[in-house]
């Protein structure tokens, strides 16, 4: 089978399982299973699909239609496939995970859940590889909505609530880009990529339709200052759901980004590249300031999402900068980090949803205050979900840390050979990026350390056990993935780079040579993560040695069974909390935060001086929900409350309605 | 690219710091003791200390998992490979083709992580403070350091850390620039936080929190623990005797060049832990709180170089 069949197989399979698991909904575990085989078997054939584009050449399916400027074309190119096997390659785990997971949903309409799952998978393939802009926007809108059905699956008033939020922002975006599609039809009279392509368009009119493109689909991955959104959704969908949305779907917002901002665009002014690079470094800065502060471990790792986009876009946005100076070597390097980063971003982030979804379907909470211990009761869980943290905090020789060290190094790139204005923010860039480096260790050190170390700090903990093997199995494929993705970062670099270089017809950068990546020039810098990682085992054997020199035969160790307190009985309460944790960085950085602290007094006393019952309520809230957020959702509600005037429910006034609209557009068609 | 001769140095660097490690933090107490007019334990107190504890049986808390016990090798590995990519001796990384300034910078958070990952992990609250110490200071130091390298990177024209000592001590880059010296001067305090000496004690003091992270460490785990800060220690100050004071270096591979260059190495080692014993007992210990004025002042010094880089004189 060719790539263009198994593509269609594993599209096929998705809806195929869909509808399956729909009209067995009544049957429970059966509609999981059907759900989990048909998706995990359709990801393989995706895999196989993407696997034959980057090894060999792509493919394009001209399908004849029905209306005439819109053609159904697939256009799969590198891009396309690589989008496909991140995609793939998550669902797959995701589709392991869900053997064991979904019982959680097994009374609550499996079947839907099921269909909503494999359809939201099989809308995103499409997204990425159709070629014509009205289908493109036809399948983001299912992903959106099938995504919206997922957030609300809960459907409690948490859930509807960030589900309307989601829906919002979504489609605020979507209708931006909406526009540039359009914008791209008056101007080409087609909707097909391949003659967006080559669109004549004056400079004026590409920055209009970049910035539509740019601000639409950033609203989508979650870029400040529209990521309100994220952390509402992708904290109150089903963890598996939630690991996908995360992990992929805010991917193909940057996929979009990519497609029409250089692809279809072309160079364009210095300023788009830097406006990226600027959203970009924000994104990321504060993604993680808020991160830090949260009680609520899926939210944590919301906020970080919107970190790490923000790190995929500084690499887009060097390699925006690249074309619009004319360099070569900083396109490659600028949007092979990006894609590095997304690629290891779904992996880890997925990862870590996953493993959030098993302390949840052990423990039954999300709250880190009430969390704790679980590495004793669930060991492979925590090592994996440690994996994971060690990665995002981009810990050498892992894999987050072999993507950061390119987006670096094409900033120090751009520092050297941009113009004034490069020299003067790609320092302060490389430093924000340090910082939210910093930041990420300490939340993700907080976010292991408050949930799986220490004492019980409820009876969730106590109770819970290992999550079962599918669980373990999937999230044990990512946990891999983080791994063979930093070390192999020699075999990878220069792969992704070749996406790159056909994409935008540059010529491929040098990466890798033997063990090594380097950026483009070995003078500049090299990196060996197997070398690294070889040093790092080599160097145990001086310790080691020291211990059998000195260490003591045979006097072994023994377990004391609470830690000491100062002579005082320990309690769990001593340990530090997830608020206490992230204190010194509230006070840090408060101007980032909108930070209210109540302490309430119930004014029963012991005696004339002591409260007995005393209540400290401490709210972090993001500011921006607050000053964009609420003002949108204000809006639109406006907007509707305008409409319903026309709605009366009255029979007559709408048949005078259709007569009217009949009536003016006979006069537009006439005149 | 592959020089098996730069290899052996960078071993033969980690074996310098690993070895003499305990002599420094042994040198930094005899010096502290001598201003105080105390007479002060012995020069190799150390050695002795950690041989000793080397034979102690392991008090482990029973919640404690292989996190916890894994950390000591972790942050002894890592600054090992520290310490074999600085170029202390040579006007080269000796591990260049393993990694740049990046890397290192990335390995000091490598470290940090896994003491607050074991922190965590032994349950003790002390441990905790400590550890959320740690990392806050972690946030305000990371950036200033990395500003600093990033310009004297863009100076030199490469991250490598090797290339950018030879610029410095080959006068490519201009000793006169106050862009360096500003640098120099961030850097210096930034490192000097990231030793964890007297005004910045806050992770591991031992007079307020119970040495933070090693609170509930006994027996060999506390030795290597011990060993690994005391060798960090080391290792960040060659750092930045490396990059600010390569001089004396030696520009070839040849032993008798090489040989000296470590002798010499050592005695500006020497030097610097003295200067830095007279600021440390000159200071007392700041609140956690007025640490981030300290490092929003090394953060204001480096940005000042930095617009010294822009108009480049």
């Amino acid at each position: 089978m060719g790539a263009q069949d198994l593509l269609l197989l594993a599209v096929f399979l998705y809806v195929a399982g869909a509808v399956a698991a729909l009209i067995f909904n009544n049957s429970g575990r059966f509609a999981n299973c059907i759900t989990s085989l048909s998706a995990f078997a359709a990801s393989l054939a995706g895999i196989a699909s993407a696997l034959l584009v980057l090894t060999g050449s792509g493919f394009r399916l001209d399908a004849p239609g029905w209306i005439p400027f819109t053609r159904f074309t697939m256009e799969v190119d590198q891009l396309s496939a690589f989008m496909v096997l991140v995609i793939s390659f998550l669902a797959a785990a995701v589709s392991l995970y869900s053997f064991s997971y979904l019982e959680e949903y097994s009374r609550k309409n499996p079947g839907v859940l099921g269909f909503l799952i494999n359809l939201f998978i099989a809308s995103m393939i499409l997204v990425v590889t159709v070629g014509n802009g009205f289908y493109f926007l036809i399948f983001w809108e299912i992903m959106t909505l099938v995504s919206y059905f997922l957030v609300i699956y809960e459907q409690d008033r948490e859930a509807l609530r960030a589900g309307f939020l989601y829906f919002l922002v979504a489609h605020a975006g979507a209708v931006l880009i909406m526009l540039s599609f359009i914008l791209f039809f008056i101007i080409t009279g087609s909707f097909d990529f391949a003659v967006f392509r080559t669109a004549k368009l004056t400079p004026v009119l590409s920055s209009v339709l970049f910035v539509l493109a740019f601000v639409g689909f950033s609203a989508k991955a979650g870029a400040v200052p529209l990521h309100f959104w994220l952390p509402e959704a992708h904290s109150v969908a089903p963890s598996n759901v939630s690991s996908l949305l995360s992990g992929v779907m805010i991917k193909t917002a940057i996929y979009g980004i990519i497609r029409v901002c250089m692809d279809f665009l072309g160079a364009g002014g210095w300023w788009w590249g830097f406006l990226v690079l600027v959203v970009g470094i924000i994104s990321a800065v504060l993604g993680m300031v808020y991160a830090l502060t949260q009680h609520d471990l899926k939210r944590l790792l919301a906020f970080s999402s919107i970190e790490n986009i923000g790190i995929i876009l500084m690499g887009v946005g060097a390699g925006m900068l690249g074309l619009a100076l004319n360099k070569p070597l900083l396109v490659g390097l600028g949007l092979m980090a990006g894609l590095y980063h997304l690629l290891n971003h779904a992996t880890f982030k997925g990862l870590l949803f996953l493993g959030a979804g098993s302390v949840i379907y052990r423990a039954h909470t999300r709250n880190l205050e009430e969390l704790g211990g679980l590495a004793k009761v669930m060991p492979v869980t925590a090592f994996i979900f440690l994996v994971g943290a060690t990665s995002i905090a981009a810990i050498p020789p892992l894999n987050g840390f072999v993507s950061k060290w390119f987006i670096y190094q094409s900033l120090f790139t751009l520092g050297m050979s941009g113009g004034f204005a490069d020299k003067v923010f790609m320092p302060l860039f490389a430093m924000l990026l340090a910082m939210t480096g910093a930041l990420t260790a300490m939340c993700f050190v907080k976010a292991y350390g408050v949930t799986f170390t220490g004492p019980f700090r409820s009876e969730h903990g106590e109770k819970a056990r290992e999550a079962p093997f599918p669980m373990l199995l999937g999230k044990a494929i990512l946990g891999l993935g983080c791994v063979v993705f930093g070390l192999g970062a020699p075999l990878i670099a220069p792969r992704i780079m070749s996406v790159v270089a056909s994409l935008l017809n540059t010529g491929a950068v040098p990466v890798s040579a033997a063990l090594t990546v380097f950026p483009g020039d070995v003078g500049q810098a090299a990196l060996s993560t197997p070398l690294i990682a070889l040093l790092l085992i080599g160097f145990l054997v001086l310790p080691l040695l020291l211990l059998v020199l000195y260490g003591g035969a045979g006097v072994g160790s023994r377990l004391d069974p609470t830690p000491w307190a100062c002579g005082y009985k320990y309690i769990p309460q001593m340990t530090y909390s997830s608020h206490a944790f992230a204190q010194p960085l509230q006070i840090i950085f408060r101007p980032l935060y909108l930070f209210s602290a109540t302490l309430k007094e119930f004014g029963a006393t012991a005696g004339a001086y002591f409260s007995t019952r005393v209540a400290y309520l401490v709210q972090v809230e993001d500011m921006w929900e607050k000053f964009i957020g609420k003002p949108l959702a204000r809006g639109v509600q406006g907007l509707g409350r305008l409409v319903q005037l026309l709605q009366l429910g009255n029979v007559r006034l709408y048949c005078t309605y259709i007569i009217i609209t009949l009536v003016i557009l006979l006069a537009a068609v006439r005149f | 690219m592959f020089d098996a001769r730069l290899f052996l140095i960078g071993f033969l660097q980690a074996l310098f710091v690993l070895l003499l490690a305990p002599f420094f933090a042994g040198l930094a107490r005899v010096l502290r003791a001598k201003m105080h007019s105390r007479k002060g334990p012995p020069l190799f107190q150390y050695y002795y200390d950690i041989v000793k504890l080397m034979k102690r049986q392991e008090v482990r808390p029973a919640q404690a998992t292989w996190v916890f016990r894994a950390t000591p090798y972790m942050i002894m590995v890592s600054v090992l490979l520290i310490a074999a990519l600085i170029p202390m001796w040579v006007l080269q990384s000796p591990f260049g083709v393993v990694g740049d300034m990046i890397l290192v910078i990335y390995l000091f958070a490598m470290v940090r992580f896994f003491l607050a990952m074991s922190g965590f992990d032994s349950g003790s609250g002390f441990a905790q403070i400590g550890v959320a110490r740690e990392l806050a200071l972690g946030v305000l130091v990371e950036p200033a350091i990395m500003l600093v390298l990033f310009i004297i990177a863009l100076f030199a024209g490469s991250t490598n850390l090797g290339t950018m000592s030879q610029m410095i001590a080959l006068g490519k880059v201009s000793y006169t620039s106050p862009a360096i010296w500003l640098g120099m001067a961030a850097f210096a305090v930034a490192s000097f936080i990231e030793t964890g000496k007297l005004p910045f004690d806050l992770a591991e003091a031992e007079q307020e929190v119970q040495e933070g992270p090693l609170t509930e460490y006994s027996g060999p785990g506390l030795a290597l623990l011990k060993w690994g800060i005391f060798a960090k220690q080391v290792v960040v100050l060659s750092l930045f005797l490396a990059i600010f004071f390569p001089f004396g270096s030696a520009a070839t591979l040849g032993l008798p060049g090489v040989l000296g260059a470590a002798v010499l190495f050592f005695l500006k080692l020497f030097c610097l832990y003295v200067i830095v014993a007279v600021i440390e007992n000159s200071m007392a210990r700041l609140t956690l709180f007025r640490a981030p004025h300290i490092t929003w002042v090394a953060l204001g010094i480096a940005l000042l170089s930095f617009v010294f880089y822009l108009v480049q004189i």
